[in-house]
This record gives structure tokens, sequence and C-alpha cells, in this order.
């Protein structure tokens, strides 16, 4: 992994966020997945928090499976996401890097990152015994269309009314304006990060871009967000005018497909150093980076909003999933993909072995799939994931 | 008497190919959960209910890890290893994120028609009657293609009549088990209801008449005997039901989506169907895969508890099943707020060995007998 200056940045701004989100008397907290469009709530000053994020922390720092034992101790079952487990553990115990969450006083959720967040906050709403807010944003089997987008703006009007009721005070439109302008900007930003990378050698890499996405999952619409990025952005800049790659002797150009395995950053870190193959791109990562705006062109920001919502890649169905992989591994020069199967995600995993073979078939490039899990270590093995990617390797032609 | 039905069950693959020529219509396989069938019917098609079985899975290894669910596995693999040949097109509900995925791998190994009911879970209601508005008319354009019949006021009506009518005699074989515990045996009674998965509802009809016409006569045996409900997604696998008889435990009603949830949906309103079908999905009973927070799933289970003055609950939970998963700690422990013993009995479609499951079901009697 690269250390880039700005993490200091990212560092302050995260914990402000956080130190914020523990001690604010005044300002409502809500706990909110990850795809939820938080825009409406940085209008409202509500300060959104996301247990996903503190999951992948736990995660991290290596205190998950201490935080999920807890909540399999109450009766949570191993077969549930391990982000949920973690997140159950973490706020029973108020154990974890930060000591728990902040207690929320509503929640919002969005079904584009799976519906089993329907479940875990389900799980929450009746625990806090606070309202729970979904917008439900059905997976694009068919592509995008009008009607989908029409649906989801409804449900974001209501939104509207429903954070209007909570905060006892009219809807800010001005300051939603505002706060989507910055989450565009942050949003445009991340992209073009995430675009430097098809440099040769690529300046930054997956294992970098997991820790960088931090901002603009919990950030998104802050102009602190946009800051960091237009920082960053400079700094990889810098790296990619100079040729300066991410990794030594870069010689292997893969993607990496679902979410990472956060509790062996490191180790991988060193595996893919060693092995002189970098991550170049990650389709999770690329999902805040308005994938869907070149499939639904509309200058009104409601509707953009709408799309970007909807068009995650884990929304779509596997015809533009494989165009979409296939475009990558074009675009960045790819020698190979990897996809993670993961035990916690299924509708990021359920049907990758058809995805795997039909995107080779696609583009000629080989991919191996590996079994992990984004946050139980238990269920992880190191010698079964390197001998796997070690032979994949070895399959692939280098640069 | 329950003979022919255990028959249907016990021969799936010859019922149906036997009825889809006498029919001669196209079959459509209907997926976990809440389709209304009424739309296949009414569409000209013979809708076949597919919850999952008990085949060895091979093939469908190489196209879904072992931490999905036995239900989808087990469906997999009734397509690839050619047991399904007489499915002609399949209609998906987006129930879970499984089985959204399923629809996506059918799409792409199969040639066979794939038809998905997106099932909108918003409380704004002008967006969900919108959407799913849009949602029908496809699913009613796709069906007429599958059948090449068109979907009119009086076939639906008289599809909603057929099937309103199916769930009826259904409700009468549940009212009858709750009112006469032991009259049915549990494996009979699942037998019964599974065997209407797979007939021509006009068929079943007629079973279900001779038989309800046969048990309003009888009695039920006398003696203490252990009532219990049980609560999950899928009802199966049948053979355990034996394992209650053993034991002398009735099941007096259940909580199960292709059981009561299923069965306790009154006749579709077919005059005004994105009314109808919001109806048929959100109600009467809750499911742990359908948010709506207008029907509260423990309150819902506390009251059938008490109404089928049951002695306890089994969790009957089908492995990997995530939506199940999540709510069970807080409904158990709801349940033991109301005195109310649980337990918990872990299911795999495909298990052979149940000896595991009556250690299990054999403490379940002695704790609730004593």
């Amino acid at each position: 992994m690269t250390v880039f200056k700005s993490i200091s940045k990212m560092k302050e701004i995260m914990t402000e966020y956080y130190v914020e989100a523990k001690t604010t008397k005044e300002k409502p907290i809500a706990w909110v997945t990850s795809g939820a469009p938080v825009e409406f709530l940085y209008a409202m000053d509500i300060i959104p928090v996301y247990p996903e994020n503190h999951a992948a922390m736990c995660a991290s720092s290596h205190q998950a499976v201490e935080m999920m034992e807890v909540a399999e101790a109450e009766g949570f079952s191993q077969d549930i996401c391990a982000y949920a487990r973690t997140d159950f553990g973490a706020d029973l115990s108020k154990g974890g890097p930060i000591g728990g969450l902040p207690e929320p006083q509503l929640l919002l959720c969005s079904t584009n990152i799976c519906k089993t967040v329907i479940k875990w906050y389900e799980v929450i709403a009746r625990k806090y015994n606070i309202p729970l807010f979904i917008v439900d944003t059905p997976f694009l089997h068919n592509g995008i269309s009008q009607d989908l987008v029409d649906y989801t703006i409804m449900q974001f009007k209501d939104l509207e009314k429903f954070l209007a009721d909570f905060v006892k005070r009219p809807f800010d439109n001005e300051r939603m304006t505002q706060t989507i302008h910055l989450a565009n900007d942050a949003s445009t930003k991340w992209k073009e990060i995430l675009g430097l990378a098809k440099t040769i050698p690529s300046p930054i890499n997956s294992l970098d871009t997991f820790i960088h996405m931090a901002p603009i999952v919990t950030l998104r619409g802050t102009q602190a967000s946009v800051d960091y990025y237009n920082l960053l952005y400079e700094e990889v800049a810098e790296y990619a005018q100079k040729k300066i790659g991410s990794i030594p002797n870069e010689k292997y150009r893969v993607l990496w497909d679902n979410l990472p395995i956060w509790f062996k950053m490191r180790r991988l870190s060193e595996f893919f150093d060693a092995q002189k193959c970098a991550l170049v791109v990650a389709t999770y990562t690329n999902s805040w980076g308005g994938l869907g705006f070149d499939e639904f062109k509309t200058d009104d920001n409601y509707e953009k909003l709408a799309v970007s919502y909807l068009f995650t890649y884990i929304n779509l169905g596997f015809e533009e999933r494989i165009k979409y992989l296939g475009k990558l591994i074009d675009e960045l020069s790819l020698t190979g993909f990897i996809m993670h199967s993961n035990r916690s995600c299924k509708p990021y995993s359920l049907g990758m072995y058809q995805l795997q073979k039909e995107a080779t078939r696609l583009t000629g490039k080989p991919g191996v799939v590996i079994e992990a899990d984004q946050n139980d270590s238990r269920v992880y093995s190191d010698s079964q994931v390197e001998t796997r990617l070690e032979a994949f390797i070895e399959s692939m032609d280098s640069m | 008497m329950y003979m022919p039905f255990h028959e249907v069950v016990g021969n799936v693959t010859t019922t149906v190919k036997q009825y889809k020529d006498s029919l001669a219509c196209p079959v459509v396989g209907v997926m976990p959960a809440y389709f209304p069938m009424e739309l296949i019917e009414a569409a000209g098609g013979y809708p076949v209910q597919l919850w999952g079985n008990n085949l060895q899975i091979n093939n469908a290894n190489s196209h879904l890890q072992v931490f999905c669910c036995s239900v989808a596995r087990s469906i997999l693999e009734l397509e690839l290893s050619g047991k399904a040949d007489m499915v002609d097109a399949y209609a998906f509900t987006s129930l879970c994120d499984t089985l959204i995925n399923l629809k996506e791998i059918y799409s792409r190994l199969f040639t066979k028609p794939t038809l998905e009911l997106s099932m909108p879970i918003t409380q704004t209601e002008e967006a969900r009657r919108t959407y799913l508005s849009s949602v029908l008319a496809t699913v009613t354009g796709d069906l007429e293609k599958i059948t090449g019949q068109s979907i009119t006021e009086s076939s639906l009506e008289m599809a909603a009549q057929l099937h309103g009518y199916s769930r009826e005699l259904q409700r009468e074989l549940y009212q009858i088990r709750r009112e006469k515990p032991g009259l049915i045996k549990n494996y009979d009674f699942y037998t019964v209801i599974k065997a209407g998965f797979f007939l021509p509802k006009r068929v079943y009809n007629i079973m279900l008449e001779d038989l309800l016409r046969e048990l309003r006569k009888a009695e039920a045996p006398s003696g203490k005997r252990v009532r219990i409900v049980h609560t999950g997604l899928v009802f199966d696998p049948i053979e355990i039901y034996k394992i209650f008889d053993r034991h002398n435990i009735d099941i007096v009603d259940d909580d199960i989506a292709n059981g009561w949830h299923s069965v306790s949906k009154g006749e579709l309103k077919f005059n005004n169907l994105v009314e109808g079908v919001t109806d048929y999905l959100y109600n009467p009973a809750p499911c742990s895969c359908l948010y709506n927070p207008d029907r509260d799933r423990h309150d819902y289970l506390v009251e059938k508890v008490k109404d089928a003055n049951a002695d306890g609950v089994l969790f009957w939970y089908v492995n990997f099943c995530e939506p199940d998963a999540f709510d069970t700690p807080q409904l158990k422990a709801r349940l033991k707020s109301e005195n109310i013993p649980t337990t918990s009995i872990d299911i795999e479609l495909t298990m052979t060995n149940f000896d595991a499951i009556e250690t299990r079901i054999n403490a379940l009697s002695e704790m609730l007998g004593e």
C-alpha cells in the first residue's frame, strides 16, 4: 500500500466526523447504509453514521471476531452478514476501536447494496424503537428505466417529508441543492482519482482506495470530502506524472471484484507486492463514482441522484456486470481479475462462477475466484487463498 | 384417504408431465415465494411451485456456493440434471438476494424464459402503486408471450376463483387440524399441502373436497398430546414429520411461507390488479422476507400461538436463510417474555439422515410434555 501524505488529512476529517457524531447534543444521529441517499440527511443537519464503515474498522483493527462472538452469543447465526454481526456485537458490548457507535434516533436504508440491509435495520429499529425509512431501489435486471427513476424520486420526496416531520422544520431545499453539488463534486473527483489507475504503472491500487474510500462513503455531500479528494487527486496525479507505481516493479495489473478482506489488508498487500501484481481497480470502490450517468443522461438533480443510487454495480444484472468488467479490463489494460466469493455478501457473490467464465470469454483474460469473507477471519485460510492466487498469477501474461 | 396426495408428492415429475400433456399448456415453474399463480392460470399456463427438493447436489455446486441455501441449490439442480424438462418457463419474485441472483443465473445458463415480479417494499404508497403497475404490465406481457394467450378480465376472474377456492379448502384443513389435533398426522397434512404445488387446481380441489368430507365426520384421538407451532420459510423435508408423529407431537399451526403464509391469502382482487396484488403480497400473514411495518411479526406469532393453544414454538431454520436468521433472536426473546417455550432445528433440504433432528424433537417432546 502507498502511504500518501493526504492520509493524515483523511484521518483528521474522519476523527472530526466521529468525534462530532459521538459528542453532539444538537444534531440527530441517523444510522445509514453505505448506499443510502445521505444528501437528504446533510441537508437537514442530521449526522449519518455508517455501521458498515464501522464494521470494516473493527475488522481492520482485528476486533471484529470479538464483536461477532458477542452477537452470536445473543443468538445471531453465523450465516448472517459479518458486518451486521460485528455491529450487533459492538452495539451490545460497546467495544471496538471507537467504543461502539453513537445511538441512533432514526434509520435510513437503501436496497441498492442488498436486501439484507432491510433485515439488519429492522433489528436495529426494533431494538431502539426508532423510525426506519427504506428507499427501495429495485435490482436492474434489464438496465435502468424512466419508471425506476420515477419510483426512486417519489420515495425521495417522501423522505423529505419524513425528515421534515422528524426534525420539525421544513425541508431545506436550498441546502439540499448545495449538498447534491458537493456530493457530485466529491464523486466526480473520486472517479478521477480511480481513473488515474489507467497510468502504467498504476500510481494507486485498490488496497489504497479501500482505505481512501471512507470519506466518499461517510462524508459524501460535505465540503470536507470535496477538499479531501482534491488533495488526494493532486498527490496521486503527481505520482502518475512521475510514473511512480503503487507497487515495486508492476508486472501484472488486475481487477478486484467484491468487498475487501479487511482483516488481511496488510498481508495481502505484502503478498501482491511480492508477486508484482497491482490491484488496479475494484468494482466496489467504483460504485461511488457515478456509474450510471452514461446509461441514463439527465440534467435534473433528482434524476441524477436517483440514477446514482439505482446504478450501483451490485444492483446490476449480469449482462451489465459482464459488460462493465470487460470495459474496465480493456480501459485499464488489465492482465486478469480476482473475484472474492464473499460468504457475507450473497448479492455480490452468487453467480460469480458464471460471471468469471463469461468475463474471461469476453476479454480473453484469466480470472480466479477465491473463497473468503469481508470480516470473519474464522472462515479464512491464508494458505488456500494464497495458493490459488499464486496459480492464477502464474497463468497471466505479464505486461 | 391420503394415498392420492402421497402418490403425487412421490412422483412429481410423472404427475406434472401427465397433466401437462392432458392440459396441453406450458408449465411455468414458480420460484419462492408469493407469486400470484392466478396470473399464470389466467394466461393459460400451468403453474407448478418449486420450493426445493431432496436431490443430491452435484451440478449446482458449479454455479452456487455452499453458503447459498439448499432451496436455491436444489431447485437449480433440478434444471441442471434434466429433471425439470417439462418446465417451459420460470416465474420469480424478488423475495431475497439469493433469488434475485438466481434469476440472473437462469437467464445466463438456460434458454427458457424467466420473468420476475419485483415486489416494491417502499412505504411510499403512490410510488408502490405506480411501480407495481409497471411491473405487472411487464409480468402479464411476459406470461402472454410464454403461453400465447391473452389475460382477460374473465380469465383473471376464473383464475382468482379457482385459486381462491383452493386456498379456502386448505384453510379448512388447517382449521380441522387446529380443532382436532392428532386427527391428521403431520406427515399426511404437509403431504396434502405439498401436493397442491404440483397439481392443476381443478384436480387438487376435487381431491381436497373428498378429503375434507371424510375429515369433517372424524373425531380427534383422545389423550394428552404436545401441541406446537413451527415457524420458518419452507416446511420441507416432509420426512421429518414422521418423527413428530412417532413422538405424538401435533403441529397445530404454522408460520411458514409455503404453509399458512400462502394458504391464508384471500381471493385475488382481479378487477384492480395493482391493489389486488399488493394485498396478496402483504396480507394477511407477515413474512421475514417482506418488510411490512404495518403487520408486526412478533405480535402476530404470539397471537397465533395463543389462538392455537400451543405449548411451544419450533424454529424451522433452513441453513443460510438470512431473512429468517435475522429475525430469530428478537423473536425468540419476545416469545420468552410471553412464557412461550421455543427450540430450533437446522434444516438442509437435501439431508437424508435425521438422527440429530430426532434427538432434538425427542427433547422437545420431553420438555413440552412435562
